[in-house]
């Protein structure tokens, strides 16, 4: 597994942490650039042993932690600074939004705990970005997932984190709501520019929100490396379920076909056919198409009963426990998933020119922010 | 004569009830939030006078209050009192044998609130004690006001202990339970008859109190 290590970009946090807790033991090393790296890895891996060790809710037996050239921690050196000193930003699965409080309240609590000077993002600003403003004089018992996720993203953000720290927080959202928290969380993270660590257990999360992932397994670092690479690492093969693998796709709506009134989607270069969606031309939807449901086809295929068929470019072929993970180019990344049998056939590598066929029904649209 | 046993007993309960009070939340602090080491025997010390018979206690206080026990001459040698058979007694027999009550509903209180919120607030840049104020105590209060009723319940109803420790003095010691258990052996019926009517109206009142936090406490949680 390659590891970057030529021209790599500065560090941003760095960690060597030894952690023997309850039965477990985490002993790992890392570090991880700015902008959105996953960690990734089955339930029991130590990814929240992790997580709290970088938080200060838990202190390694042993190791180092340092961000943006801080250290936070350091069992040689007798530091290690109480959470409530070290400015991260944290969402927990459920948000864990105070009961008693209202959404505005949520929001201002750590922004009032900063000085005046050194506050980054307004409550109102965050609101409207992360589409809560209609929430704020509301109590937080009777939100939506989706919502409780905004709220609970907004609070951590107002409290200007040098470092977003995120638990699974898609874990207990349906499919529509993971789908516009994850365009949220791109959009925080391309406008307001604050680095993020994003702990999950789904392939499909990390592939369309991180550029890097770092997977553990069994409390020991696996692989780190750009996501595409990482992915098709041998240990989360074993892991990994690439059937269900999804990909989390923007997408923008067009005007819908003239003959049969379908509507059609713009992503990346390509226009696709999709299934009838609540979104009118001109707005912004996510869509997820399953690896496992792209036909690759070389050259046009013949007329099939498959409405789309666009081209697309292999960039890269990894071959995994039987398994074939085909990543392609078609203006946006999108993953195949075939037999290596059938990517033998096609002979599948770099370069080739293929056609994805997609059945309408194939593609799910998620419509923004509803409910 | 009733009046004043019925402020007697009032007073001997609040006072208990205030001592009990940031004994327990500091206890529960300790044992459930910092889970200190021998937090296991600081709870099965803290709910002992509750399995001892209140007599036991009594005679422990007895035996460390009194003008010879390592307390009670030490208090008589510098401030000249004299701590067994007042009503001080009478507050601390109180006090012991409801701190239990009063310290496992605080702990049960404390236990509901999720950590997580907690430890959300931390990370936020709130200290241990703003944590305190503005997380945990708001959302456990009505826990801990249903501990702190029951404890006082169980304060107005106190009787063995009180009886070894303060004695049954008119006026000075005697509370409700003890005028109930005078009146009896002296056979004055009526005068049974409304010192009971009296205990059951102050149990009454205080257990409906007690009972509304909870559901309340409850439903927010729910």
């Amino acid at each position: 597994m390659p590891e970057m290590k030529e021209t790599q970009p500065a560090a941003f946090l760095k960690f060597s942490a030894q952690k023997s807790y309850e039965g477990f033991t985490l002993d790992c090393s890392g570090e991880f650039e700015r902008g959105i790296t996953a960690v990734f890895g089955p339930s029991g891996s130590g990814k929240t042993t992790l997580l709290d060790c970088v938080s200060g809710m838990l202190s390694p037996d042993e190791g180092e932690i340092e961000v943006d050239g801080a250290v936070v921690f350091s069992s040689s050196a007798g530091i290690n600074a109480p959470s409530e000193k070290r400015r991260f930003g944290y969402v927990f699965q459920h948000g864990a939004l105070f009961p008693h409080m209202s959404v505005r309240q949520n929001v201002e609590y750590g922004y009032k705990l900063i000085p005046r000077s050194e506050r980054q993002f307004e409550p109102d600003y965050l609101a409207d970005l992360l589409a809560i403003n209609y929430l704020m004089d509301r109590g937080v018992m009777n939100l939506s997932g989706g919502e409780r996720q905004r709220v609970a993203l907004a609070r951590a953000l107002a409290s200007s984190p040098r470092l977003l720290l995120l638990d699974e927080p898609l874990a207990s959202l349906d499919a529509a709501h993971r789908a516009s928290i994850l365009t949220h969380l791109k959009s925080v993270s391309e406008r307001l520019g604050v680095p993020m660590v994003f702990v999950s257990h789904s392939l499909s999360e990390a592939l369309a929100l991180a550029p890097k992932m770092y997977a553990l397994d069994g409390g020991k670092r696996v692989a780190y490396g750009d996501t595409l690479e990482v992915m098709a690492h041998p240990v989360v093969a074993r892991v990994a379920d690439y059937g269900t693998l999804e990909n989390i796709l923007s997408a923008r709506v067009l005007e819908p076909d003239r003959e049969d009134g379908a509507p059609r989607l713009a992503v990346g270069d390509a226009v696709l056919v999709g299934p009838p969606t609540e979104s009118g031309p001109g707005e912004s939807v996510s869509i997820s198409i399953r690896s496992g449901d792209i036909i690759l086809s070389l050259g046009v295929p013949p007329l099939t009963s498959a409405r789309n068929a666009v081209p697309a470019v292999v960039r890269e072929v990894r071959e995994t426990e039987g398994r074939a993970l085909v990543y392609l180019d078609m203006g946006e990344t999108i993953v195949a998933e075939v037999t290596l049998g059938s990517a033998r056939q096609l002979d599948l590598k770099r370069g080739r020119d293929v056609h994805l066929v997609i059945k309408t029904n194939s593609i799910l649209t998620f419509s923004m922010d509803r409910g | 004569m009733l009046f004043e046993t019925i402020l007697l007993t009032l007073r001997v309960a609040v006072v208990a009830t205030l001592l009990n009070l940031p004994l327990a939340l500091g206890l529960g602090w300790l044992v459930v939030k910092k889970r200190v080491r021998g937090a296991f025997a600081l709870d099965v010390l803290a709910s002992l006078p509750l399995a001892v018979p209140p007599v036991v206690v009594g005679y422990a206080l007895l035996l460390l209050l009194g003008r010879r026990g390592p307390l009670g001459s030490l208090v008589e040698r510098y401030l000249g009192l004299e701590i067994a058979f007042t009503w001080v007694a009478a507050v601390l027999a109180a006090a012991i044998v409801s701190f239990p009550l009063v310290a496992r509903a605080v702990m049960t209180a404390m236990e509901e609130v999720d950590e997580r919120l907690e430890r959300s607030a931390r990370i936020l840049g709130a200290g241990t004690v703003r944590v305190a104020l503005t997380i945990t105590l708001p959302l456990a209060y009505r826990g801990i006001l249903a501990g702190v009723l029951l404890g006082f319940i169980r304060a107005l109803s106190e009787f063995g202990a009180t009886i070894i420790v303060a004695g049954n003095i008119p006026g000075q010691t005697q509370t409700v339970p003890l005028a109930i258990y005078d009146s009896i052996q002296l056979g004055r019926g009526e005068e049974t008859r409304a010192l009971v009517l009296v205990a059951l109206a102050l149990a009454l009142a205080t257990l409906a109190v007690h009972n509304w936090l909870l559901r309340r406490s409850r439903e927010r949680s729910a």
